[in-house]
């Protein structure tokens, strides 16, 4: 019992664990234990989902026998034409293979299994992961577009789409996609701050001063949204500071400046409170990521600096 | 009248041990093995073709935009109505687009329909035979007699119902026989089920009958019994209503935020 224990209260502790390379090697570190004991071979929704998570982890850090051994017990279970086992043997597949002609085959093969059944999502969505990974980033897009022609309500794949046109520098579709993400989760703190960014960085990128403000005042909104929905979210405070402080530093003799800099003194007052909390290791301020909260920090004494001089 | 003074019968201890005890026990067991056989029964969702769900989540598309339009720019949502509406019009995500104005499939021809009756007539009949087969019990053990008092009055138009074995013009109607402490556990064991079975079990005849009473369930945009042009044609309708009020989420979030100051 207690391996299986241990796995879901870290998974719930750490949602999404690849997305950080220490969460990813402390949970493939856990895999070979789990196998290995009895409580794998318990038929429960969260045995498989911790299969899963273990599968994926163990392919991050390169500890392909386990994968493989997650995998086998998968199919065991789920039978190998099961359309996620399906798209699990094929992100397996991907990942060991050692040549561009062996990540060639798994495309046709992927095309092969869409040709007899188009309704098969996780094929479609390993389909377009691998166009990418293979450089393909137009059909990529392309075989994104079809997918959400027929299935508009996933918002994972708006945003996929949307950071796909992001790489490619149109900001406008970028922001589209993201919409449609917020037509769908209008709660979604994090899609309202990545707007933000996007609008901010399409203006820092673009020529014009008079929209150059516009623009920063319409990703100072989205900032701000971001953080009246979640009070602590970092990114939320990060952008705003950003924003109001390039605002600031622009047109320094503006009346209307006044909502300006208390909309930046409120940001450098919250990221300094999460500073402060997360480096004293204060009970219920330890979540954060570490690298967001360093680059909270410097901005803090950047700014510092600017304004002492 | 014999009603006023409180009539008191001496009942036998062992009443409880040996009635009321296996009644409730029963019907604990045969609602687990109800729920288990529904869930055994029932068969596999149905696979659906690419036009069929691409119909269906093109027209929670146009529900989302409806209900979240607050949260895009007033310039972005009307791009968006301007395109789906002129789509639900012309029909552009209909599976089948030479039926437009036919009336809708008729459960009874229609293969999908059938299933979904099957699986409806399927959870009634795990419903009912054991509710039949275990009154039938009652009556045939446990008849002729009071079991017990209940705490509330009722009228006298329930004699007949909870005192069946029972034929006696003066006992309190409040002295009722075993059937209607079958009854009593019918309603009652619901949070035991709930307990040991989880949310959503099969065993539980109330959720199925407010299912059944509510006319608007999840399921009735997909229900072979409605006309997937009439409802897109709807949505259309209400796209054009809403696009009369928009209150951009964004307006004003910098006077809230900053009024949220402490």
């Amino acid at each position: 019992m207690a391996i299986l224990k241990l796995l879901l209260s870290y998974l719930s502790i750490h949602p999404s664990p690849l997305r950080n390379p220490s969460t990813s090697l402390h949970l493939s570190q856990q895999a070979p234990a789990f196998l290995s004991s009895s409580e794998s071979t318990k038929d429960t929704q969260e045995t498989w989902l911790i299969y899963e998570q273990l599968l994926l982890s163990c392919l991050r850090t390169g500890d392909d026998n386990s994968a493989r051994l997650c995998l086998q017990r998968l199919s065991d279970r789920f039978g190998v034409d099961s359309a996620r086992v399906k798209a699990l043997t094929g992100l397996y597949d991907e990942a060991t293979s050692n040549s561009p002609g062996e990540l060639e085959s798994v495309l046709q093969r992927y095309q092969d299994i869409l040709k007899e059944d188009p309704t098969n999502m996780p094929i479609e969505k390993r389909r377009i992961s691998l166009l990418l990974s293979l450089g393909r980033t137009e059909d990529a897009i392309k075989a994104l577009t079809s997918l959400l022609s027929h299935s508009p309500n996933d918002p994972e794949s708006w945003a996929h789409l949307s950071s796909l046109y992001f790489t490619q520098g149109l900001y406008q579709q970028s922001v589209f996609c993201l919409e449609e993400v917020l037509l769908i989760l209008p709660n979604a703190y994090n899609i309202f701050a990545r707007i933000g960014e996007v609008t901010y960085i399409s203006a820092s990128a673009g020529v014009g001063s008079a929209n150059q403000t516009e623009a920063f005042e319409e990703a100072i909104k989205y900032f701000a949204r971001s953080v009246e929905l979640s009070e602590w979210y970092l990114r939320g405070w990060y952008g705003l500071k950003l924003v109001t402080g390039k605002l600031i530093q622009a047109k320094p003799s503006d009346g209307k400046l006044g909502k300006t800099e208390s909309l930046n003194q409120m940001a450098t007052e919250k990221l300094l409170q999460i500073v402060n909390k997360f480096r004293r290791n204060e009970k219920g301020w330890t979540g954060f990521d570490e690298a967001e909260v360093l680059a909270a920090k410097d901005l803090i004494d950047r700014d510092e600096q600017k304004f002492s001089r | 009248m014999a009603t006023v003074q409180a009539q008191t019968i001496l009942r036998d201890p062992q009443l409880f041990y040996w009635i009321l005890f296996p009644i409730t026990a029963v019907m604990i067991l045969t609602g687990v093995l109800r729920h288990y056989v529904t869930v055994l029964m029932q068969s596999d969702p149905k696979k659906q073709e690419l036009n069929a769900i691409s119909e269906q989540r093109n027209l929670l598309r146009g529900v989302n935009l409806r209900t979240n339009h607050n949260q895009i720019p007033l310039s972005s949502f009307i791009a968006r109505k301007n395109y789906l509406v002129a789509a639900y019009n012309r029909g552009d995500f209909l599976k089948d687009p030479e039926s437009k104005g036919k009336p809708p499939a008729n459960p009874m021809t229609d293969p999908a329909g059938m299933d979904q009756m099957m699986n409806m007539l399927k959870g009634n009949m795990a419903m009912m035979v054991p509710q039949t087969l275990i009154m039938g019990w009652i009556n045939a053990f446990f008849s002729g007699f009071v079991i017990m008092k209940l705490p509330f009055p009722l009228t006298l138009r329930f004699k007949s119902m909870l005192q069946s074995g029972v034929a006696t013009r003066d006992l309190d109607v409040r002295w009722v026989s075993s059937l209607s402490w079958y009854f009593l556990n019918l309603f009652g064991l619901r949070s035991i089920f709930t307990f040991i079975l989880g949310n959503d079990n099969s065993a539980d005849q109330m959720a199925q009958q407010m299912q059944q009473m509510n006319p608007a369930g999840g399921n009735a945009m997909f229900a072979p019994g409605q006309d997937p042009n009439k409802m897109f044609l709807a949505e259309a309708e209400n796209l054009e209503v809403v696009g009369g009020q928009h209150e951009w989420v964004l307006d004003g979030v910098v006077d809230r935020l900053l009024k949220s100051r402490v």
